[in-house]
């Protein structure tokens, strides 16, 4: 197992090299002008002369081969260097490390409505097959899943924003975000919710919190609902195999028969969807962020690729490869402890 | 064997199991009846669909949700198991009988250890503690030839071969000490050589343990080896029924004579192996009169028409047929 954990980190640079090179290509499709738009004020693009314009394209090294530029990207990264990014004002590096703790914040909560929901809501429904919570919670799952997400957050913003004003938009209040802010705050963790606790401050806790359950809401909407059915499905399936028989033959208690035996083995294809949702939650964020006028890498992101800030498109890349990467080893892992098959065979 | 004079531990009066499917309601079982005798041998022999699976499922109430005891009485020590609350029949289940699968394979949860599988019985229904329970485990691996029992008990079922699983079956099933095992297809899915094996073990452990078996199987050969009296079932009926020898001598049902006269036999010369023409009937779509009828050699317009009763032919020995008496003098080759 340790061996195998080794040589999976081992290919991680390979894969994210692999998956950088792939980016950056298709970005220099756009052409020296169009990534040079990304250096220039639009207001001023129109206004500069054909040799001003190449002597910028020369500056930035934009008329460089691909090999060239993708070389020097690299040169950069292995030295820590991101390079600068237009749409956040800042290095690359800076920029993500600020907002990278706003949307982990995001992702890590939205995990437990969206597993624990989904997969009790799952076990449930297989349990009762046919009966009415079954169906309760089968139409329940559809109408989440057919839902839009953004739909449903506007949908969250008008009932407990506007109707309510329970559950205001952005990061923080303004009060909130001036401490929090200042020195006296300590960054122990950079996860607010945390830190809040660790300074004591439960005000900013629940300020905090207050920001956050309406974009948790709307993340993990779609996705216990589409967790749920994988969770109801396999659930069945288990419950059909002949070592459910065998248990039952046992004399065992129908609760030791499902939650002993059955729903350890129902989790092993949940946690692998359940394990890349998880993922893809990290990934997810873009809508929400932009809905719910929240600081974070989705929103960073978003508009890099709109604005063409091929650093900071770069960036945010590398950083979700690696993401993507070590939550599959997760996975594999988690896999492995659940099923002796894997472990031993 | 002979048992008549003994008190049957297990009763099976008239039972009827019916699954209702969206296609209709199939009569799996339809009015069997049997008796079991303390310490003999039961053979339940016939083809897929006849409705010897649904029979023993039916005796240890494990149905799915779609079938249904429709009718009938299963007496287990004077009390009727049909009758019986769910919590009870649970402390029936693994401990006074209990039931061991056809693919060893599949029959053992993938994520537990062999030991953990068999200490559960043992810590359910003796209220041994864990330390207990894992010495008798292992105790059971050895009885049932399992090399090195220390080691395979914190086995997983993937890393022992099919034979071996079927043993550490066997073990978790006589954990209890049942007083009747009911053996499905036990055989059916592993190696002819270790099939033999396997057989003899059961025997072995059948007299050492003084218990009574129901052995279902599709194998003639599997019931001349091991049971005593053999219930022939043909589409939810048993057809005849009797004692081993007396039936494979003298079979007194078509079904029965085409099932023998189809096994192939190295002693005398055979130009083509017997079949039994035709195939299982639809159980949806039963034929009218008897249900054999249209695979049978010697049917007419009687057996279209009305549906035959059990009748006794010879002392206990049991056929469901109008014309039993056509196959007197026909002797299986």
């Amino acid at each position: 197992m340790t061996a195998y954990i080794i040589r999976r980190l081992l290919l991680l640079p390979l894969i994210l090299f692999g998956i950088t090179l792939i980016i950056f290509g298709m970005m220099q499709l756009l052409g020296p002008d169009k990534l040079l738009a990304a250096y220039v004020d639009p207001n001023t693009f129109n206004k500069l002369s054909n040799e001003e314009l190449e002597a910028l394209k020369e500056k930035y090294g934009l008329n460089d081969p691909m090999v060239v530029r993708y070389a020097k990207w690299l040169n950069g990264v292995l030295h820590g260097d991101l390079g600068w990014s237009v749409v956040g004002k800042m290095p690359v590096k800076d920029a993500l490390l600020q907002r990278i703790p706003y949307t982990a914040e995001l992702a890590l909560y939205a995990v437990f409505p969206v597993v624990g929901i989904g997969i009790w809501l799952g076990m449930v429904a297989a349990v009762h097959r046919d009966k009415f919570i079954d169906h309760a919670i089968r139409i329940f799952a559809v109408v989440g899943w057919s839902f839009p997400d953004f739909v449903f957050g506007l949908f969250v913003l008008m009932v407990f924003y506007s109707w309510l004003g329970w559950l205001p938009p952005g990061n923080l209040s303004l009060w909130a975000d001036e401490i929090v802010r200042s020195p006296q705050f300590h960054h122990y963790t950079h996860i607010l919710t945390i830190d809040s606790l660790l300074n004591g401050r439960f005000d900013i806790f629940w300020d905090d919190l207050r920001h956050l359950i309406g974009p948790i809401m709307t993340i993990s909407w779609l996705w216990w609902a589409y967790l749920l059915r994988i969770t109801r499905s396999s659930m069945l399936e288990v419950l059909n195999k002949e070592y459910i028989r065998t248990a039952r033959a046992k004399g065992l208690d129908e609760r030791v028969v499902i939650n002993k035996h059955a729903k350890r083995n129902a989790m092993i294809p949940v946690t692998t969807v359940g394990g890349a949702m998880v993922i893809n939650l990290f990934a997810g964020t873009v809508i929400v962020e932009v809905i719910f006028n929240r600081t974070g890498l989705g929103r960073f992101t978003a508009s890099a690729a709109t604005q063409l800030d091929y650093a900071a498109i770069m960036g945010s890349a590398l950083f979700y490869s690696t993401i993507l990467v070590l939550g599959n080893l997760i996975i594999d892992v988690l896999y492995a402890v659940i099923d002796p098959r894997i472990r031993l065979g | 064997m002979m048992s008549v004079n003994r008190e049957p531990i297990l009763q099976v009066k008239n039972l009827k199991t019916y699954f209702y499917t969206e296609d209709g309601v199939v009569r799996a079982v339809d009015g069997v009846s049997f008796e079991l005798y303390p310490g003999e041998t039961l053979g339940i022999v016939g083809e897929s669909g006849s409705g010897k699976s649904v029979t023993s499922l039916s005796i240890m109430r494990l149905l799915d949700e779609k079938g249904k005891i429709e009718s009938g009485e299963i007496i287990f020590k004077g009390r009727d198991l049909l009758k019986l609350p769910e919590h009870e029949m649970r402390k029936i289940r693994g401990n006074e009988i209990a039931m061991i699968f056809q693919e060893p394979m599949v029959a053992l949860n993938p994520v537990y250890t062999i030991g953990d599988q068999i200490m559960e019985a043992i810590m359910l229904h003796q209220g041994a503690d864990e330390k207990k329970a894992r010495e008798m485990a292992v105790d059971l691996l050895r009885r049932v030839g399992i090399p090195e029992p220390e080691k395979r008990v914190d086995q997983y079922p993937h890393q022992l071969s099919g034979g071996m699983r079927q043993r550490a079956m066997i073990a978790m099933a006589l954990s209890c000490r049942p007083s009747i095992l009911i053996a499905d297809e036990p055989t059916t899915a592993l190696d002819v050589t270790i099939q033999a094996q396997i057989l003899d073990l059961m025997k072995e452990l059948q007299e050492e343990y003084g218990m009574a078996l129901i052995m279902i199987t599709h194998d003639m050969g599997v019931i001349a080896e091991i049971a005593d009296r053999v219930a022939v079932m043909y589409a939810g009926h048993i057809v005849e029924y009797g004692e081993v020898h007396e039936i494979f001598k003298r079979p007194r049902h078509p079904y029965t004579y085409g099932l023998l006269s189809s096994i192939p036999r190295l002693d005398v010369e055979q130009e083509k192996l017997k079949s039994i023409p035709g195939t299982v009937p639809d159980p949806l779509n039963f034929p009218t009169g008897c249900r054999f009828h249209p695979r049978c050699e010697f049917a007419e317009d009687r057996c279209r028409e009305e549906e035959p009763e059990m009748v006794e032919v010879l002392p206990d020995h049991y056929s469901r047929c109008f014309f039993w008496k056509k196959l007197e003098g026909l002797e299986v080759k």
